[in-house]
């Protein structure tokens, strides 16, 4: 009976908050993005370049390295804390549902719409590229992988930001020095320092399954093993840690 | 469609609580005990009520003593919200949801589903008169729809205890009387026990005898209404009179054993009359006047407020 309540609660939320956040303004952004990648894509599409390597790269560099973290940071770190601060958080923290599995609520719908956010851009620059340069199946192939490499990425910097958006009071500038200074250059340094970046990580996945440009032949990688196992624990390890503070978290 | 209201013993003991934010005290040593029925907090803006029904519902954990609501320590305790309904007094409705889909969230997330859900998101949407509205979003609602809305909210899984704060804030008056007699009704006809607060006195007696005053963070006195209001007419009024030939009228009040002083303005057109029993006082001032041949232009009570009220009851004043 308990479980049929708490479940009942979960999906009530899951379904609200997904409702509200694809219906948000903040999904502009999300249009603007795939806009600004299809025509940074697209344009070099139009060039005399060597298709799978060079459409690689820019997926790489344009949607997993930069705009991944980024569109996860918008979404995440905005979620619990605007719902706190405006108090709309209300009826979620008067309910007889333990915060900690209202957290949950809160995580699945950032995960879905952080993966439909990264899919159109994915797909606006994936074909703004390769309608030119032709769709063969090997570019198809490109686009799955990389599709996949941000359901995985959607899944851990959800986790992450949201756990941010408890834990701080503004946890947009927190949020801006992960996405930017962080993953942005902490995770692009050599040697073994970038292992503390998610990018990393996702990365190393992307070079054992993607067969073009640079992310292929990438030095230092992490396992495949190490790799899920890192970012499966640091998902879990954020998302726990994350409810907890919610739990404890007083809303005045 | 009741709450059950059944349950032995009060329904909210509060001892020796504090709450303080950083150096601002919200509640300091606070005690109280609210029995079943309606009960009236009353205070001035700031006083501690809302951090009162935040610690009653667990949203903010105390930093010293003791709350009990139904006999249970609110905070970390989600259960206890299957026993209450709470409407605040600030805009908590998602203004992009119709008032249909919020019922319906709230619901959801008290375990309600299917045509149970239904019934009663009928049921609560008739009783505060909103059934019309249901399908309309929640942003186009006037003040007295959305606060109306809030409390159907707070009805929506039929809780035993209803936290209404200040329900009546920003209302014209006509929706004031409605939702007056809809409190009133919420505990004679549907058995909810009802904490409601006001920052106007005269609002919370036309609910309620059951009232506890509220004054920087402290109980400053509760029971029934008429024994404050004897307080009330114990504290020396101050009343301004301005007019003509007002210095014989002066002469005249000090004559009368309810008067306690006269302090004459700087150009002598007006003077500051204490009292002491106001009903005495504006019974007989007309027939003063008569008396003494003066023309009063205006007149007003310079602590007609409920802020000057608490500082009287606490010794301040």
């Amino acid at each position: 009976m308990d479980l049929m309540r708490t479940m009942t609660g979960i999906t009530a939320l899951t379904l609200h908050s997904t409702k509200k956040l694809l219906l948000s303004r903040k999904l502009l952004i999300t249009v603007l993005v795939a806009v600004f990648v299809a025509t940074v894509m697209g344009y070099a599409g139009s060039q005399d370049v060597d298709p799978l390597p060079d459409g690689t790269d820019l997926m790489d560099a344009l949607i997993l390295f930069f705009f991944m973290p980024v569109m996860a940071m918008i979404f995440g770190t905005s979620l619990i804390r605007d719902e706190i601060d405006d108090k709309s958080i209300t009826h979620v923290a008067t309910a007889p549902l333990d915060r900690a599995y209202s957290y949950i609520g809160y995580y699945i719908p950032l995960v879905i719409v952080v993966i439909v956010s990264m899919v159109i851009i994915d797909t606006a620059g994936f074909l703004a590229f390769f309608a030119q340069q032709g769709l063969t199946s090997e570019a198809v192939e490109l686009y799955l992988e990389f599709t996949a490499l941000v359901t995985i990425g959607a899944f851990v910097y959800s986790a992450l930001f949201l756990a941010v958006s408890v834990a701080f009071k503004k946890p947009v500038f927190i949020g801006l020095f992960y996405a930017f200074i962080w993953e942005g250059f902490i995770g692009s340094l050599p040697g073994a320092i970038q292992k503390a970046s998610v990018k990393h990580y996702l990365r190393s996945l992307g070079s054992r399954w993607v067969d073009y440009g640079d992310i292929s032949s990438l030095e230092g990688v992490s396992s495949l093993g190490d790799s899920i196992l890192v970012l499966s624990l640091m998902s879990v390890i954020l998302l726990v840690l994350g409810a907890y503070m919610f739990r404890r978290e007083e809303i005045s | 469609m009741t709450g059950s209201g059944k349950r032995a013993g009060p329904v909210v003991v509060t001892e020796s609580l504090s709450k303080w934010y950083g150096e601002v005290i919200g509640l300091n040593n606070f005690n109280l005990e609210i029995k079943s029925g309606i009960t009236g907090i009353v205070g001035p803006n700031g006083s501690g009520k809302s951090t009162l029904f935040k610690l009653m519902l667990g949203l903010i954990r105390p930093n010293a003593g003791d709350i009990r609501v139904f006999g249970e320590k609110p905070w970390g305790n989600s259960a206890l919200h299957s026993d209450i309904g709470f409407c605040p007094d600030y805009e908590s409705l998602p203004l992009e949801s119709t008032g249909r889909e919020y019922l319906s969230l709230v619901g959801h997330l008290h375990a309600m589903s299917g045509s149970t859900l239904s019934t009663r998101i009928g049921e609560v949407s008739d009783l505060v008169g909103m059934r019309h509205a249901l399908n309309r979003k929640t942003g186009g609602y006037s003040k007295g729809m959305k606060q109306r809305m809030k409390i159907a909210g707070a009805l929506i899984h039929d809780p035993e205890l209803l936290i209404l704060d200040e329900p009546l804030s920003g209302t014209d008056p006509l929706v004031r009387k409605e939702l007056i007699d809809l409190t009133k009704s919420l505990h004679r006809e549907h058995g909810h026990d009802v904490i409601v607060s006001s920052h106007v006195l005269f609002e919370i007696e036309r609910m309620t005898h059951d009232v506890a005053l509220i004054y920087k963070g402290r109980a400053v006195a509760s029971g029934d209404i008429s024994e404050i209001r004897d307080l009330i007419d114990k504290h020396p009024h101050s009343i301004v009179i301005e007019g003509d030939g007002i210095t014989a009228l002066a002469k005249a009040l000090l004559d009368q054993d309810y008067a306690v002083s006269v302090t004459f303005n700087e150009d002598r057109n007006g003077m500051t009359v204490q009292i002491s029993r106001p009903d005495d006082f504006f019974n007989g001032l007309p027939a003063l006047i008569e008396g003494v041949d003066c023309s009063v232009s205006s007149m007003y009570s310079q602590d007609n407020n409920l802020e000057a009220i608490f500082e009287y009851l606490v010794g301040r004043k």
